[in-house]
């Protein structure tokens, strides 16, 4: 009974979201930070984007049992810088049948969205106080932004990024970049419901869609493991890693079937940017998982002096935690197939996180209006599980149907 | 409130600047040696036979139509999460009516095969029973694999 009352108990926040930095009016001095801070993220992300290409090639060849990357620099560390060098000086080839604009922007339209979703992630701020920090005499979230609408803008930078996949593909007038980006939109559109539904969940129990706010609830209350640290957590994973075209999600450039997938015509600066978007959002990606669902920079913090370090620290050690994980699923689980792949999406991770969220929410009204919760948990269960029967009902029927089409139009089999 | 999306344009700003910056520097360094085969669609080496396909199966467009049901879906529940506080029993059952709306035409849709993507999963005889080890091994040095209609040393079938 405890559990459930922490729960559903956690009281109505009507925070509204501002990095106090720019609260108020904005001069010089703030620009001036505000330029400081977004070179600095910027700075971050290239080089923990380098690392992460140099971690990936490194683990996966240590889970074949090869070396890796072991020429440039030490343990092949500069692998990735040599290879970005080497691309700058690569010819830059168009199609003849492509259309030269949409192929030209669609690098853009991958990369500038994979950088600008990393702006409201908060990496450091002690989220035991108010998680702001104080830098030349201001106050300030350790965060690029944190503008209101927090998820809303990383939901919507992530369909912006099906547009550059869809383009590129379309834009190339070649066969497999084609099937791949149609394969791509359709994947990644399709989980980005399953990610939008597990995410809601979160939003009941922070009350604001802004992610310093997030954190701060989850602070609060234990991370709200109970809520969302279970099932809106992992189908929040397995929609992130079908979201990103990560093993084993990774269709759209199955090299078996498609070449090279959306990008087969990519060469030289173009493909290095494509690459780097990819390798940017699984960083992202991981980030935002932190922050949502586990707590963001929140830690203990173990030392009076520096005591800044450690939520940094903490938020890195989680991140890392993703990164690890990542590459070890792709070196460990073979492809889905397509339809398994839409199977899993729709019928499964879909309806699974919205009646999860609406037995959270059914819990937290009756906590608030004062009702016994055990019984509206057994009514959603039921309501659960009837809409399951249903659901399972009606896949039956359709592939049966489908199977009586097949015997009536090519003959049942000898 | 609008300060708040001033570190947004920057960063903005410098992304763009980056990949523009980088295409620059890519095209004052890379080499340029046009040649037709270069500009042809790639398909490892095998001359594009016929033109793209510009159609694609119907399947695609129906999930991209199911997606906006549950795009709408999501953002009429996001609202409604962030403010259920103070709306109460009356929000609950207003969201409940509306997600069991969208529910039941999902499963409609389902049911009516919309989202059927799997292949056949029945047993097929593969082979005709027909084909025995002795029709279908062919002895090396009776025929040469993968030569017949061909005769040797005619190149013509071969560079296209």
């Amino acid at each position: 009974m405890s559990a459930v009352t922490t729960l559903a108990g956690m009281g109505d926040r009507a925070v509204l979201a501002a990095d106090p930095l720019l609260r108020g009016d904005i001069d010089l001095g703030i620009v001036g930070i505000v330029v400081l801070k977004v070179v600095v993220a910027f700075a971050l992300l290239l080089v923990s984007v380098m690392l992460m290409i140099w971690f990936e090639r490194k683990l996966v060849a240590d889970m074949h049992n090869r070396i890796g990357p072991a020429v440039a620099g030490p343990f092949g560390i500069l692998q990735t810088l040599a290879d970005g060098i080497k691309l700058f000086f690569k010819e830059d080839l168009i199609p003849d049948r492509s259309d030269r604009a949409v192929f030209k922007l669609a690098p853009y339209l991958s990369l500038v969205p994979a950088f600008l979703v990393f702006a409201i992630v908060p990496i450091g701020g002690d989220f035991s106080g108010d998680g702001t920090v104080t830098w030349f005499g201001e106050r300030t979230y350790l965060q690029v932004a944190d503008p209101p609408v927090g998820v809303l803008f990383f939901l919507a930078l992530s369909s912006i990024a099906v547009y550059g996949v869809m383009l590129a593909g379309w834009s190339s007038g070649s066969k497999y970049p084609l099937l791949g980006s149609v394969r791509a939109s359709a994947q990644m559109i399709s989980y980005e419901a399953a990610l939008g539904l597990a995410i809601a969940t979160v939003f009941l129990t922070s009350g604001s869609l802004s992610t310093h706010d997030i954190v701060a609830t989850q602070v609060e209350g234990n991370w709200n493991v109970l809520a969302t640290g279970v099932v809106p957590f992992l189908v929040f994973l397995v929609a992130g890693t079908a979201e990103l075209n990560r093993p084993p999600f990774d269709l759209v450039e199955a090299e078996q079937e498609l070449v090279g997938g959306f990008h087969t015509e990519y060469s030289s600066l173009r493909f290095a940017l494509f690459f780097l978007a990819e390798f940017m959002n699984v960083i992202t990606m991981s980030a935002i998982a932190v922050t949502l669902f586990l707590g963001g920079p929140s830690g203990p913090i173990l030392t009076d002096t520096l005591g800044w370090v450690w939520p940094i620290l903490w938020f890195s050690v989680k991140v890392f935690a993703f990164l690890f994980g990542f590459v070890w699923l792709r070196a460990t689980l073979p492809r889905f197939r397509y339809d398994q792949l839409m199977d899993l999406g729709w019928k499964v991770l879909i309806p699974l996180s919205l009646g999860w969220f609406l037995l959270i929410a059914a819990m937290r009204v009756a906590d608030a209006e004062g009702w016994p919760v055990a019984p509206v948990v057994v009514v959603g269960l039921a309501g659960m599980t009837l809409g399951a029967v249903l659901l399972s009902g009606a896949v039956a029927k359709a592939r049966a149907e489908r199977l009586a089409d097949l015997d009536a139009t090519e003959g049942v089999d000898a | 409130m609008l300060g708040q999306y001033l570190p947004v344009v920057v960063l903005l700003i410098l992304a763009f600047l980056f990949a523009a910056l980088s295409f620059v520097a890519s095209r004052l360094l890379a080499p340029r040696r046009p040649h037709d085969r270069k500009a042809a669609p790639y398909e490892c080496g095998i001359i594009p036979g016929r033109e793209t396909p510009e159609r694609f199966p119907v399947r695609f467009f129906l999930v991209a139509m199911i997606f906006i049901v549950f795009d709408i879906e999501i953002v009429f529940l996001y609202p409604w999460a962030v403010a259920h506080g103070g709306l109460g029993l009356f929000g609950l059952v207003a969201v409940l009516l509306f997600s069991l709306a969208v529910f039941e035409s999902f499963v409609y849709l389902i049911g009516n095969g919309a989202l059927e993507w799997g292949p056949v999963r029945r047993v097929r005889h593969a082979v005709s029973p027909a084909r025995t080890s002795t029709s279908t091994i062919r002895r090396a040095g009776v025929r040469e694999v993968g030569l017949e209609g061909r005769t040797i040393g005619d190149e013509s079938g071969r560079a296209a």
